[in-house]
């Protein structure tokens, strides 16, 4: 006779079937193109990014990029005859959960390339498993702190010197004398000061204070006192959300903006127009390699491709979500495995991409500069004006001065 | 000036501490559940003046909306899933978690997780005696005060509450008396749910919608509730006071990392010399 009791009950099933769904998690994912090399097979792109937790804004808009180009690519006849094929692993905003799922890509999927990781401490977590134990080729989209030298790892955001060798200067003509740099506690903003400092005094400004705060601190009166008695004029903010909304708002509500200081800010791109009200941050100047106002006729067909591809989608093509610097990445590396002609062997690719450059891309072309894992590209500054960014000046070709 | 600006700002954040905390420490103290789902619903306040913002409503409607809707929710979570956990408060607060990760990453999906700014009804500021006094966070302070003395009117002055704390207090003897403990944990949770709705609804606009928000509350809520003692209505009210009081004012006078840690410091040497919180009450 069968026990009753020990058969498992539909609720006990389902329960069991959710909870392995929640464990293995939904961030495996495959895009296979609809045609293949019979000989050589596809080119696995692994593509590892935040999908799910804080910054999933971000991640989101760099998985749709990449599924984008690696489309284009395919229905052009894929890189030398071989088609791409895409990987998903979500990095979950968690660096252990990251890891994890970053070996799966490497040691299931045997994926020639990973392109991902959003913040630094992401890329910290990932870059070993990928590039040493891993032996595979890395590509970091995000605009960063730099001093990241490792072989076989290419950076394809700004870096400090590109963010800020034109900005502060411009800041500085503009009538800012008295800086303060008010910051999370994290290494980006420690990195970004100590490079944003030593600009700021040989153009003859002067730090009045640098500061750093919980990463989650939303409270700031103190900081807007200081601000205001101290009679600093440019604000260079590395605060991040969630501080920075109320931060910007208590700074306007006691006169900053009205006595005619500047807030200034190199992460500040479309996404983050959202976080304050217009009149809060009226005057805030960024400098990124993109933005969506840009006008060439490149910059504005790849916004439009990527609206018709995405249509409504909130995750957007911005420069601060790593998105330009994930496209940058597809389109450099599609140019080192054309040289290679069609080898994705490491070495060889790696010596091809330390030489690669694109003519074209969001904002203007990009080069690598050989040997030092950093690729040149257009800056911008740009400045909001009752809510959008107005373009203020343009750069060509901005040397990324690391490793 | 500055000591004027100072005592603002100090009253200000702890007033929205206060406000924030209030729910949490009645359901706690009431009920005897720690309600880890507590800041999900200070972002489900948050959330619905956004939603009534843009759909066209101004967000004065959202606010007024907020508690009664929060408190709908509150009710309806207790009725099928939150009474379960009254026999075993551990499983209760990794069931309310539970149910809180459930809302926030509900609210993330709908956001985008992004940022969303929502505007203030009473915007600005004004001149008081030569200080800027932002006009918002007055008026959250004015709202709180009223809040706290209703609350408190309604726990220790009415029927009501006194039914409530009987039910605390004995909940076999009061079923006994003819009261029904039942609906008594329903409307006592649904008020709770529906004060953090109230709050998340006006300290919206001073920190903006994100999933997080809530999350970023939690922490510093239950410090304030074990600060302040478990029991009473009175004790978390001056738990959270005092967290917002040092939260605010330590960055003032010490590096704010430092500051950060020291608030956690300083609130758990309190309690350690005195486990029970500032006011304690036998029974609870």
């Amino acid at each position: 006779m069968r026990d009753e009791t020990k058969a498992p009950t539909r609720r006990q099933l389902l329960g069991a079937g959710l909870g392995t769904w929640a464990a293995v998690g939904t961030g495996s994912w495959v895009l296979r193109p609809s045609w293949a090399n019979a000989q050589t097979g596809p080119i696995k792109i692994g593509i590892a990014t935040d999908i799910t937790g804080a910054i999933a804004y971000a991640g989101n808009s760099c998985w749709q990029t990449a599924q984008m180009v690696a489309e284009e690519i395919n229905a052009a006849g894929g890189i030398a005859g071989r088609p791409i094929q895409l990987h998903l692993e979500d990095t979950a905003s968690n660096e252990t959960t990251a890891v994890a799922n970053v070996r799966r890509l490497i040691q299931r999927e045997r994926v020639d390339l990973v392109i991902g990781g959003i913040t630094s401490s992401m890329r910290q977590a990932i870059k070993d498993p990928i590039v040493t134990r891993g032996r595979t080729l890395y590509i970091y989209p995000q605009l960063y702190e730099g001093q990241e030298c490792t072989p076989f790892l290419f950076n394809t955001g700004p870096t400090p010197a590109q963010q800020c060798d034109e900005f502060i200067p411009w800041l500085v003509k503009q009538g800012a004398k008295r800086f303060c740099l008010p910051s999370a506690n994290y290494v980006w903003p420690r990195l970004l000061n100590r490079y944003a400092r030593k600009v700021i005094e040989a153009n003859g400004g002067e730090v009045v204070f640098e500061e750093y705060y919980p990463i989650d601190q939303i409270e700031y009166s103190s900081t807007v006192a200081r601000i205001m008695n101290d009679r600093v004029d440019c604000v260079f903010n590395t605060v991040i959300p969630p501080g920075v909304g109320p931060f910007f708002k208590q700074l306007h509500t006691a006169g900053f903006l009205g006595r005619g200081g500047r807030l200034a800010c190199v992460y500040y791109d479309e996404n983050m127009l959202n976080v304050n009200r217009p009149e809060e941050m009226e005057g805030l100047a960024t400098c990124l390699d993109y933005f969506q106002a840009l006008d060439d006729s490149f910059s504005k067909e790849l916004l439009a491709k990527y609206n018709a591809r995405w249509p409504g989608s909130q995750y957007r093509f911005v420069a601060g979500s790593a998105a330009t610097g994930v496209w940058r990445a597809m389109k450099l590396y599609e140019q080192a495995v054309i040289a290679t002609k069609g080898d994705t062997a490491r070495q060889t690719v790696a010596a091809a991409f330390d030489k690669a450059s694109i003519p074209n891309g969001p904002g203007g072309g990009a080069e690598m500069v050989p040997g030092k894992y950093h690729a040149k590209m257009n800056m911008y500054i740009a400045v909001a004006k009752a809510g959008n960014y107005q373009l203020q000046q343009r750069y060509e070709m901005v040397d990324p001065k690391e490793c | 000036m500055l000591l004027l600006n100072l005592a603002f700002d100090l009253l200000s954040f702890t007033a929205i501490m206060v406000l924030v905390v209030l729910g949490l420490g009645i359901v706690a103290s009431m009920m005897g559940v720690f309600n880890f789902a507590h800041g999900e619903f200070v972002l489900l306040g948050a959330f619905t003046v956004w939603v009534a913002e843009r759909n066209g409503f101004p967000s004065w409607a959202g606010m007024l909306a907020a508690p009664f809707i929060v408190a709908a929710i509150g009710w309806l979570l207790e009725r099928t899933v939150v009474h379960r956990f009254y026999a075993s408060p551990v499983v209760g607060m990794l069931g309310t978690y539970a149910i809180g990760l459930v809302l926030r990453e509900v609210v993330r999906g709908l956001t985008g997780g992004q940022f969303h700014t929502v505007g203030e009804p009473v915007g600005g500021s004004f001149d008081l005696l030569g200080l800027t006094v932002p006009a918002w966070r007055s008026v959250v302070i004015l709202v709180t005060l009223a809040v706290v003395l209703g609350a408190w009117l309604l726990l220790a002055r009415t029927t009501l509450g006194l039914q409530v704390r009987a039910a605390l207090e004995n909940p076999a003897l009061a079923r006994a008396s003819g009261i029904s403990t039942t609906r008594l944990y329903a409307a006592t949770f649904a008020f709770g749910a529906g004060l953090a709705g109230l709050a998340g609804a006006l300290v919206v606009p001073l920190f903006s919608l994100f999933a997080d928000l809530g999350l970023r509350f939690l922490v510093q809520g239950f410090l304030s509730v074990m600060l302040g003692g478990v029991g009473s209505f009175e004790g978390p009210v001056l738990g959270s006071a005092a967290i917002g009081m040092l939260s605010a004012g330590l960055p003032w006078v010490v590096p704010p990392i430092l500051a950060d840690v020291l608030v956690f410091v300083l609130a758990l040497v309190v309690i350690k010399l005195r486990p029970q919180g500032f006011i304690h009450r036998k029974g609870a």
